[in-house]
């Protein structure tokens, strides 16, 4: 069968194969996968479970440790988390760990299992959050169990921040509103359609809140000063969020450049190919070698078609015609499209926010710290150790908010 | 593609091959055997043919398996008794069996309930044709006490039996041992002494396989209720061999012939019931659950292990086992072997560590840097248990060390 934008291209397991492939777990000591997580989700433990046909057990080791486990099971990079220290790859490959989690939660969801309690009373405070992506998610969990109030303000229509981006073959929009749902449930506020700093001033929920978490993220589409003010081009932010809304329906033409190597670019072969577009050539700055997109997302754009060319930069735009230069080589390029698609990277929108940026992000001399102390960042914008990836929000989530519980005097 | 002998003469009955389908829904009716001995079967053990008197009356659903992680099938339960078919339909299957596979080797098993019915019976299946005979005094949920395992554990009546079939007929014939007893061969010598030639071991081991959670009912579940009943498949070979060796080192038993029987399903576990003194070799539930084609396997697998053994025939491989397999008492306890960690093929997963902490003597020392395990001699007692956790066989056996005091010596140990 033809795939389709709107289906999940990764199929799950079943019961059977899940235990085949929680059979193949060595079972480790200290088991390595678990050190590599980033947000801490403990595969090692939740595998156990399965093996041990305990698949309740499993479900609160995910959702406990990670308010977003769903969604990481579709979309982590695994390969370099969890999966790259498997000791299983000394025999034969890594156990599947993402699916399995997946597994696991779609099995909490189907029983409709409650696991997200707040474990402490009230303790009086309260925390206002800025963005409503991962890092905000996570935080806001991990705050409201300790007993604060917490509330999110979000100037987009939907929750969920650059998870709205994320195609839907990938991450179905639906998951993205059942994680939220149970953050919903355990009494986290949310406030959508406030621009922070615009609708209303940063002073202005300074003073209803004893501390601010800023998870603006980037949320803004960058692009190359040769493409400016030329109708044909679009940005790859705006394309994915505008197909997704949508969910796909919509008519794309038949021969599209985009520009960019990296896992947008890569959502954006993808999607043209499902929506239908017979061309799609995507021109990339890096060499394939030294590739940014994940290898299984830079397979399954492969797989559908898309013409990937690596090496070439653009030199000269003339409406729907681009030449590149190739970086080494003594060779150029030219290709006329319908439509050029620009995925160059993102960067932080925070105007009015009242944030200094260093190379895009708050560099501060410590993470998650800013010059006012009432204010702390999360997520991409912080500049933290951990990579720019939703599981790396997630961890940065919990770091925040037991930063600001340190400071605000613990339990009490 | 390797072609080797594998008949054997058992109770003077020579068998193409030595596999043969044991009683059961697998040798239920013409069609089935027919399709069995096509398939390459040596022989057939037609299903249990019972008196007229005892109507057979059966429970639906009648099966169960027991699972472990994603492999069905560990052990099987089933409520079954015998033959549903009438006793004229079962005789005029035999008789039309024998008459078109003269060359593979038809046995009818038989259960009476009392000394007349079974006589009656051992005539009649001589009669349409049945090479052999063998008695069921085992099936461990017939509805009747005067029938079954019930009888298996008497002696004295499994005795008498005997002798009402040997007056019924004068073909070689086996006993079905029940393996619900402490001790089989008590019940072997009775049979033999009523005039049994053999020995078939072992019938299913009474079993309750699992439990509904919800219902608070085994399984299977017939009308809200359900029973203990017999329990077969890979799970119960290593009952069936003890069993087979414990006769078999019974000085009075030693020579004795048996028809092997519990958990076969590859060459490999045939191999083991004969080096434990089977000749032959009946299999069931793995039929069930994978079908009669199992036996290509077994027997091209056999083939490659005489060749292997550089054995002609497979009577000289019978039995081999029987003497390696002593009282616990008389095992030499003078030394200790230790294990050894080859670390080229070790993947790090740390598996001995738990095992030798949790399950043995702390004599593992991981280090958590390099995730590799090494030896504490001190409290290594050597009881191999590592080896036998490493998924990827990294730890073998290694130094051996005399204890203090003791005469043997390491040159002689044989490892
Ligand atoms: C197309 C695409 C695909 C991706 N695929 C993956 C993937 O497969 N795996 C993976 O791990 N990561 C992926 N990522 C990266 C991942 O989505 C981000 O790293 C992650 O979402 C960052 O989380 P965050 O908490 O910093 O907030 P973001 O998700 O960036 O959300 C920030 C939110 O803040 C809101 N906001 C900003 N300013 C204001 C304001 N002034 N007032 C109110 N609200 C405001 C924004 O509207 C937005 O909702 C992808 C990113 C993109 C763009
Ligand atoms: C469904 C079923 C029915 C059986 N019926 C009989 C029978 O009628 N007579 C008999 O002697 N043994 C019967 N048995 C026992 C088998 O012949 C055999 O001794 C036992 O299952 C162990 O062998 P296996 O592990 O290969 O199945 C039956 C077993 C099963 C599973
Ligand atoms: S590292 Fe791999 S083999 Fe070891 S526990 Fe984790 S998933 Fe299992
Ligand atoms: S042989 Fe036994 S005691 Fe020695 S290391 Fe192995 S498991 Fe531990
Ligand atoms: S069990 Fe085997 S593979 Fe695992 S650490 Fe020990 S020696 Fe290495």
């Amino acid at each position: 069968m033809k795939p389709k934008y709107v289906e999940e291209l990764e199929q799950g397991f079943t019961p059977l194969t899940v235990c085949e492939e929680a059979s193949r777990c060595l079972l480790c000591l200290d088991a390595p996968c678990s050190k590599a997580c980033p947000a801490g989700t403990d595969p090692g433990k939740f595998i156990r479970s399965v093996r041990f046909r305990n698949f309740k057990g499993a479900a609160e080791t995910v959702r406990e440790n990670n308010a977003l486990g769903a969604i990481c099971a579709r979309v982590c990079p695994t390969e370099k988390y969890c999966q790259l220290g498997c000791s299983r790859s000394g025999i034969d490959k890594p156990i599947d760990i993402g699916k399995i989690q997946r597994y696991i939660t779609d099995f909490e969801e189907s029983i409709g299992m409650d696991i997200l309690r707040v474990e402490n009373e009230d303790n009086g405070k309260s925390i206002g959050i800025v963005g409503s992506g991962p890092s905000a998610l996570q935080a806001s969990v991990e705050l409201r169990k300790l007993g604060y109030k917490v509330v999110v303000y979000e100037k987009e229509e939907k929750l969920g921040g650059t998870l709205r981006l994320i195609p839907e073959y990938r991450l179905p929009d639906r998951i993205i509103d059942v994680e939220i749902e149970r953050i919903k449930k355990i009494g986290v506020e949310f406030k959508t359609k406030v621009n922070v700093g615009k609708d209303i001033s940063l002073e202005e929920i300074k003073n209803r809140h004893d501390a601010i978490i800023i998870a603006a993220g980037f949320s803004k589409g960058k692009c190359l000063d040769l493409f400016k003010n030329n109708d044909n081009v679009e940005i790859a932010f705006d394309f994915l969020k505008r197909i997704k809304e949508c969910k796909g329906k919509e008519k794309v033409s038949n021969n599209i450049l985009v520009i960019g190597g990296g896992d947008v670019a890569m959502d954006v072969n993808t999607t043209l190919k499902l929506l239908g577009c017979k061309n799609v050539t995507d021109v990339v700055y890096e060499e394939f070698c030294e590739f940014k997109a994940s290898k299984k997302e830079l397979e399954s754009a492969q797989r559908l078609g898309v013409s990937i060319i690596d090496g070439y930069v653009p030199v000269e735009v003339n409406n729907k015609e681009v030449v590149f230069k190739h970086r080494v080589l003594d060779a150029c390029l030219k290709i006329i499209a319908d439509k050029i698609i620009l995925a160059v990277g993102q960067y932080a929108d925070v105007e009015n926010l009242n944030l200094k940026l260093v190379k895009g992000e708050v560099n501060s001399k410590d993470v998650y710290l800013t010059d006012d102390p009432k204010v702390f960042v999360a997520g991409d914008l912080a500049h933290s150790p951990y990579d720019k990836t939703v599981v790396g929000g997630v961890r940065t989530g919990k770091e925040v908010a037991h930063l600001i519980d340190s400071k605000l005097g613990g339990k009490k | 593609m390797i072609n080797k002998d594998l008949s054997v003469t058992f109770l003077g009955v020579k068998f193409p091959n030595p596999f043969c389908l044991s009683s059961s829904p697998v040798g239920n009716c013409y069609d089935m055997c027919k399709k069995a001995y096509e398939t390459g079967w040596g022989g057939v053990v037609f299903k249990t043919i019972g008196p007229k008197s005892y109507f057979i009356d059966e429970v639906s659903p009648r099966f169960d398996k027991l699972n472990k992680e994603s492999t069905p099938f560990i052990g099987f339960k089933n409520m079954e008794q015998i033959a549903e078919h009438s006793l004229e339909e079962n005789l005029s299957d035999l008789r039309r069996l024998k008459k078109e596979f003269p060359n593979q080797v038809l046995i009818a098993s038989i259960m009476g309930n009392d000394e007349e019915t079974w006589e009656d019976l051992a005539r009649k299946v001589e009669e349409a044709g049945a090479d052999m005979i063998e008695m069921n005094l085992s099936c461990p949920q017939m509805t009747s006490h005067a029938m079954g395992s019930d009888v298996g554990t008497n002696p004295e009546l499994c005795k008498k039996y005997c002798q009402a079939v040997k007056r019924g007929s004068s073909l070689p014939m086996m006993a079905k041992m029940t393996p619900n007893i402490t001790d089989m061969v008590p019940v072997a010598l009775a049979c033999l002494e009523g005039g049994a030639d053999g020995i078939a071991a072992i019938n299913t081991i009474k079993s309750i396989c699992n439990i509904d959670l919800e219902k608070k009912i085994g399984l299977p579940i017939v009308d809200g209720k359900s029973a203990i009943s017999g329990y077969s498949g890979k799970a119960v070979k290593p009952v069936a061999l003890r069993f087979i060796q414990q006769m078999r080192q019974d000085p009075r038993l030693k020579d004795l012939q048996i028809s092997g029987i519990g958990g076969i399903e590859t060459w490999e576990d045939a191999a083991e019931f004969i080096l434990v003194g089977s000749t032959t070799l009946q299999v069931t539930t793995s039929i069930m659950q994978y079908g009669y084609r199992i036996v290509e396997d077994m027997k091209n697998g056999l083939m490659h292990y005489m060749e292997e053994q550089h054995v002609d025939s497979l009577h000289e491989l019978i039995g081999l086992a029987n003497k390696n397999i002593i009282p616990a008492e008389n095992l030499n306890r003078d030394y200790i072997v230790r294990p050894t960690f080859d670390l080229d093929k070790c993947v790090n997963c740390g598996r001995c560590y738990i095992s030798c902490y949790d399950g043995a003597h702390q004599a593992i020392v991981w280090d958590a840097e390099k995730r590799t395990p090494s030896l504490n001699k001190d409290k290594c007692v050597g009881c191999l248990l590592c080896s036998l956790v490493c998924p990827v066989g990294a730890i073998s056996k290694g130094e051996i060390t005399i204890k203090p005091n003791r005469k043997t010596k390491i040159e002689d140990i044989k490892l």
